[in-house]
């Protein structure tokens, strides 16, 4: 039950992509959902679909991985694909009762499904080849430069850290808890909503008073050991960046400069007049 | 303010909301969008360590989930205007589910319309996504709150 | 017989890379009115059986006879099972929830759908049962008592649903002496008080030896013995080989046992070790 769900996504890897420095992968990951952003037409989803293919394939994760990440919201892309065959307007195809499929409303709904399911992939990838600690290292290092405007990222990392280690326990204490409860009649599944929301108090209380005790006891423990915050604290793996990093970012302009040339019509140009002359 | 103790409170609360999420994934991941942990936004009325504490938790579960960087930017982001949202309002203990519902609808909301493309006009995303928050915040996180008065030692920074 | 266990298999994370079995073709009776005792090393399965027992976890196979009707099969509900069969977690204070001890207690009874006087007449009656004084906490918060109030509190909450059979994890685990001693009693005068059968997981041997009738000792999820205190003890190479104990007078008797000197067997108490000692002091 608790134990099928591995936390996180992350995919064990060796690759190059893996290896990358996390600040890196984050920013692409930004660059790449503003530049599904920028694609008017399918042969912009070209790029996409190699670049995908190249980091899927070069990280070795297996696809089955990646269509989990679609699963949970399949009937949103369900939803959307249906509703925009439906409810687009333009000139008709086929008519099925009062019910109308554009021409317009195929095209549509084949365009926002596809953006709709390269988002997802895209964005999930990030937490498929980089570890959760990675991450929380990549966004502290990130956001120190506004630790000038008062941000205190440390301390923002620090409580990411921290969370993730106490995810496990306080998922465990859960279970324990539901159970304990269902032993004494308690019912978490049955009834309407409200009664489902009520039904939660005597799971939500003891969860919470579990995990204030650990704070307690933790933040002592931390201070018996001089935690004082920090800035001046050093780190057990430092982040450089390499080679491959700087490579990294040079695939990253070439992907923007062939998203953009592709937004400005660019390639479907060269596209349509290579078919046209073939 | 910031002291240890502080910092682990917003720790342990941004790790209890994460493992909530994923523990009743059901319900939090998904269509009908009713994220248990979300009643935790009533927190800030006990302590102010929950403001960055749900912030993280935001940011941390959606880390973990299949939803990825859109959700963990926009939704952490409207969980942190909530919270700061729910603290300033902590002396009206009804009010302090408030924030989350308009914040959330608001942004959740325009996020399925504007990036998802979710073929509902955009009134009716913002309303469906607060539905949401409002069942979780009021529905649980409100009698959440009352029950947590007796335990209000517990949320001592000192 | 009251519970009678047939084949029981259970998996974990059945389908996934990492699934393990948990329990394999385990087989066992209980007539009502026992005192069982469930040991084994950490991972023998003794938590999921207990859970199988008042069906939080449901079986891959086999079944779970409880006067005579199945609790593995779809139709029988949860409720009535979990009305007859009353668990206790280890550290049962951390499911305390409810504004006042009253509440708490009520909370088991209230679920089983109990009038408000039933209710009432329960929940009295069980804070009396756990050796607290009702008069003095029904109004009390749970989390202003002591941490062996509290856990009597959370098993006067059990044992309010009136369960016929009454099993606890670890009742004393964490406990000082003297709330360890306290607990036993406890669990003792609900045992006789209406003939609850009662089955105990632990890890103390001297305890179990001393209060049970009958003895089932897993190992890796496999039953693999089962008997009486004193024909279970008896096998204290076997119970080594398997990580596991003997009740502290056993072990005395058994090394005088390899040192060749006639101690009888089945001595489980300091008691019967001190006379058997005696006896055999005298002969010399």
């Amino acid at each position: 039950m608790i134990r099928d769900i591995t936390l996180g996504q992350y995919y064990p890897g060796d690759s190059w992509f893996h290896r990358l420095d996390a600040r890196i992968k984050i920013i692409w990951t930004f660059i790449y959902i503003v530049s599904l952003f920028l694609i008017r037409d399918f042969w912009g989803y070209i790029t996409v679909l190699i670049t995908l293919g190249l980091i899927i394939g070069i990280s070795k994760v297996p696809l089955s991985f990646i269509l989990k990440g679609l699963k949970p919201i399949f009937f949103i892309i369900i939803f959307t694909f249906v509703i925009n065959m439906f409810m687009t307007k333009g000139t008709s195809l086929i008519e099925i009762g009062f019910l109308t499929i554009t021409k317009e409303g195929i095209r549509n709904a084949f365009f926002m499904g596809t953006r709709l399911v390269l988002l997802i992939i895209g964005s999930s990838l990030l937490t498929l080849i980089t570890k959760p600690i990675q991450l929380t290292d990549g966004i502290e290092k990130l956001l120190s430069p506004l630790q000038k405007f008062g941000l205190p990222s440390h301390e923002l990392a620090m409580m990411m850290t921290i969370a993730l280690r106490f995810i496990p326990t306080l998922m465990e204490e859960t279970d324990k808890i539901m159970k304990a409860q269902m032993a004494r009649g308690a019912d978490f599944e049955s009834g309407n909503i409200m009664r489902r929301a009520k039904s939660l108090i005597p799971l939500l209380v003891p969860l919470f008073i579990s995990a204030f005790r650990i704070a307690q006891d933790l933040a002592m423990a931390m201070e018996a050991r001089c935690y004082r915050g920090g800035s001046h604290r050093t780190r057990m793996h430092g982040m450089k960046m390499k080679k491959r990093d700087a490579a990294a970012i040079l695939l990253m302009i070439l992907y923007v400069t062939l998203i953009i040339t592709q937004a400005q019509g660019i390639l479907s140009f060269l596209m349509m007049s290579l078919i046209q002359s073939a | 303010m910031r002291n240890t103790k502080y910092l682990l409170q917003a720790a342990v609360i941004a790790a209890a909301y994460s493992a909530l999420t994923i523990v009743l994934m059901p319900f939090s991941y998904g269509i009908m969008q009713v994220r248990v942990s979300e009643a935790l936004t009533i927190l800030p009325y006990y302590t102010p360590a929950a403001i960055p504490g749900l912030f993280v938790g935001c940011l941390v579960s959606n880390m973990i989930s299949p939803y990825g960087i859109l959700d963990m930017v926009l939704g952490s982001g409207a969980t942190l205007i909530a919270a700061v949202g729910s603290y300033l309002l902590r002396k009206k203990s009804f009010l302090v589910p408030l924030p989350p519902v308009i914040a959330n609808g608001i942004v959740i909301g325009s996020m399925l319309y504007y990036a998802y493309a979710v073929p509902m006009p955009l009134f009716a995303c913002i309303l469906w996504v607060a539905l949401g928050e409002l069942i979780a915040c009021y529905g649980i996180g409100y009698p959440l709150l009352q029950y947590l008065k007796k335990y209000k030692k517990i949320f001592e920074l000192h | 017989m009251q519970i009678q266990v047939k084949n029981l298999n259970h998996i974990y994370s059945e389908g996934m890379p990492y699934e393990s079995v948990s329990l394999k073709d385990v087989s066992f009776e209980i007539e009502k009115g026992e005192f069982v005792g469930v040991i084994g090393h950490t991972g023998s399965g003794k938590s999921t059986l207990i859970q199988h027992l008042n069906g939080l976890l449901k079986p891959k196979s086999g079944s779970i006879l409880i006067d005579g009707i199945d609790i593995t099969s779809g139709e029988v509900k949860m409720s009535d099972i979990r009305r007859r069969i009353g668990l206790v977690f280890q550290y049962p204070e951390y499911q305390l929830f409810e504004e006042t001890i009253y509440k708490d207690v009520a909370f088991g009874p209230l679920n089983l759908g109990l009038t408000q006087e039933e209710t009432d007449r329960r929940v009295k009656t069980a804070i009396k049962l756990v050796g607290l004084d009702y008069e003095e906490i029904d109004r009390r918060s749970p989390f202003e008592l002591s941490g062996g109030q509290k856990r009597r509190v959370a098993i006067a909450g059990v044992i309010a649903m009136e369960p016929e059979i009454l099993i606890l994890d670890e009742p004393t685990a964490g406990l000082d002496p003297k709330s360890h001693a306290d607990i036993l009693q406890m669990i003792q005068i609900i045992h006789s008080a209406r003939n609850t059968t009662i089955i105990i997981v632990s890890h103390n041997m001297d305890d179990i030896a001393r209060l049970t009738n009958k003895i089932l000792v897993l190992d890796k999820g496999k039953l693999a013995m089962a008997g009486t205190p004193a024909e279970v003890f008896s096998q204290a190479d076997y119970l080594e080989s398997l990580g596991l104990g003997l009740p502290l007078s056993a072990y005395l008797m058994n090394e005088l046992r390899k040192r060749r000197i006639p101690v009888s067997e089945g001595i489980l108490n300091i008691d019967e070790a001190e006379e058997e000692l005696y006896s055999i002091l005298k002969t010399y």
